[in-house]
């Protein structure tokens, strides 16, 4: 059976509002079960209260109530923190240190020896796409540079938990898809990765696993496949080699030189045209379901959330 | 690797951050600058004084260097933690296998190696500038361990306070009890005899045990006027810095341990 990687427990968190006047509950309940070795996107719009879950399973800010556990453990435990490998959202570093110098400072935090931490430090520069720029302070890096520099220091521990804040934010989109298949590479190679993001196409495309927070809370969760198919809006039928039946008239869309295509809505209507359109001799080129998109369901949980 | 050993480790990693960070800093030259500005102001006084040249080269030299490393530890005290939770450079720090405690220990000990090699190169140019004047005396390097054990007082009040206060307001505290560290034991001598119901006196007196005696370590004035250093001062010197920096890093960490970093 998959471990949990993390596992959250009805945590609560509020903070007080400016100049300690009112009460803002930023996290009314929530609940997580990140299983070990898959890519769990944390998807919500800003002020959702992303970045404060973060901060809590990474022991930065405690929660009211609640629980979280790495990998089994309490996270109260400062030590279980060797396990993870995070990056913060808009990365702030010592702008004084190089790019060089920042990495080897993390990783001298995980008590790494220097021979070791040498050549890692190296490969991770590489890998970020810094090289020949290691040696650059970062007060001269831009966002793009800052937030690759914070994926390599994020990784120089080879953590099974990569928590990553927003880690596409920033990066053009050559950069944001080198990020993309950096995560799925490093899936490959067994890791958790548990991803904050607002870019929903990025979560879309290589998340396993989502949740969506609005307004402190878990709208909706789950498998991505099976988000995306509980909501199969319609279905597209194209065929060739016989004439529309009169029953599925009313249902094409296109008829274009010996090729047809029908809409259907639910699967029953699915089988009974398939069954038709083969019995009448019919070939049958392609069946497409169109399945909503996580924007849509991102967009639709924020205006039931609205509406409550 | 054990706890202990991972901990050293960071607060060793954390120490020569916060030197190269100290060194890599504007401020930090600035004062070193005014340092130097002040010894020679000690030579150019010392021409206008009749017989008593090497006396006013001392006396001005141990006073500037002991004013201007209390400046650069209050002001780069001050922002040591509050700085880096405003700038969230510590989230990243933060979130890795280490104490918080570790962070503050890390923090102190990098800035006291800071002061500690500042204050020896003003010693030598110090030095220089008696030998110049055929008046140089070993007494000033002694002189150095006693400003730089006040140096480990006012690094932890102002590391205690930047742990929980704003950098402006932990300046004021820390700057208020560096004066009162240096007028406090007067207050059995002085302020009580003044007051005049004993809930007061005990105030006084009270205040006079908690807060910081400064005077314990100022020799500067002894060496100056060569007068002799009663046996165990050194000792009650050390004992009373190592001790009070202790407790208030120590609390420190205990008011930082359960801080929200937001």
């Amino acid at each position: 059976m998959t471990k949990d990687a993390i596992l959250v427990k009805n945590l609560k968190k509020h903070f007080k509002g400016h100049l300690s006047i009112g009460r803002i509950e930023a996290l009314k309940g929530v609940n997580l079960e990140v299983k070990e070795g898959g890519i769990y996107g944390f998807i919500g719009p800003n002020g959702a209260g992303k970045t404060t879950t973060l901060k809590i399973i990474t022991g930065l800010i405690f929660p009211d109530e609640g629980e979280v556990q790495i990998f089994g453990k309490p996270h109260t435990d400062y030590i279980i923190r060797k396990d993870i490998g995070f990056l913060p959202e808009s990365p702030y570093f010592y702008d004084y240190l190089t790019g060089e110098e920042l990495v080897k400072f993390f990783g001298s935090l995980f008590g790494i020896q220097k021979k070791e931490l040498n050549e890692r430090t190296k490969y991770l520069l590489d890998l970020v796409g810094l090289k020949g720029k290691e040696k650059i302070p970062l007060r001269k890096y831009s966002k793009g540079m800052l937030q690759r520099v914070g994926l390599a220091q994020a990784l120089i521990n080879d953590a099974k938990l990569l928590i990553l804040d927003e880690p596409m934010s920033g990066l053009d989109p050559i950069g944001r898809r080198e990020i993309r298949d950096l995560i799925l590479k490093l899936k490959e190679e067994g890791k958790t990765i548990f991803f904050s993001s607002h870019i929903l196409a990025d979560a879309e495309m290589i998340c396993d696993e989502v949740a969506i927070i609005v307004k402190g809370k878990i709208v909706q969760k789950g498998r991505l496949e099976e988000l995306l198919a509980k909501d199969v809006q319609f279905y597209d039928i194209s065929f060739k080699g016989i004439e529309t039946p009169p029953e599925l008239k009313d249902k094409v869309v296109v008829a274009f030189e010996g090729y047809s295509m029908i809409r259907l809505k639910d699967e029953d209507e699915v089988d009974k045209a398939l069954a038709t359109l083969i019995n009448k001799g019919g070939k049958i080129m392609s069946l497409m379901p169109h399945k909503t998109s996580l924007e849509e369901i991102f967009l639709s949980s924020i205006e039931e959330k609205k509406n409550e | 690797m054990s706890r202990f050993k991972l901990s050293c480790m960071q607060v060793i990693a954390i120490a020569k951050n916060t030197y190269k960070e100290a060194i890599r800093s504007k401020i930090f030259y600035v004062l070193m600058a005014f340092a130097i500005a002040m010894l020679g102001f000690a030579v150019i006084l010392s021409f206008l004084t009749i017989g008593s040249q090497k006396r006013v080269i001392l006396d001005l030299g141990l006073a500037g260097i002991s004013f201007f490393s209390v400046m650069t530890s209050i002001f780069v005290g001050i922002g040591l933690i509050y700085l880096e939770i405003e700038k969230k450079t510590i989230y990243n720090v933060l979130s890795k296998p280490l104490p918080r405690a570790s962070f503050i220990v890390g923090r102190y000990f990098g800035l006291m190696a800071v002061l500690g090699i500042n204050l020896i190169a003003m010693l030598i140019i110090l030095s220089i500038a008696l030998l110049f004047f055929k008046g140089f005396t070993p007494m000033i390097f002694y002189a150095g361990l006693f400003i730089y054990l006040e140096l480990a007082v006012i690094t932890a009040i102002a590391i205690f306070f930047s742990s929980i206060a704003s950098p402006v307001l932990s300046a004021i505290c820390t700057l208020a009890f560096y004066l009162i560290g240096h007028t406090s034991s007067t207050f059995p001598e002085m302020l009580v005899p003044l007051l005049h119901n004993d809930i007061q006196k005990k105030i006084a007196l009270f205040f006079f045990h908690i807060l910081p005696d400064l005077s314990i370590l100022n020799v500067s004035n002894l060496i100056t006027y060569n007068i002799p250093i009663a046996p165990g001062f050194t000792i009650r010197g050390i004992i009373y810095a190592v001790l009070f920096s202790t407790l208030l890093i120590f609390a420190g960490c205990l008011f930082f341990k359960k801080r929200d970093l937001v």
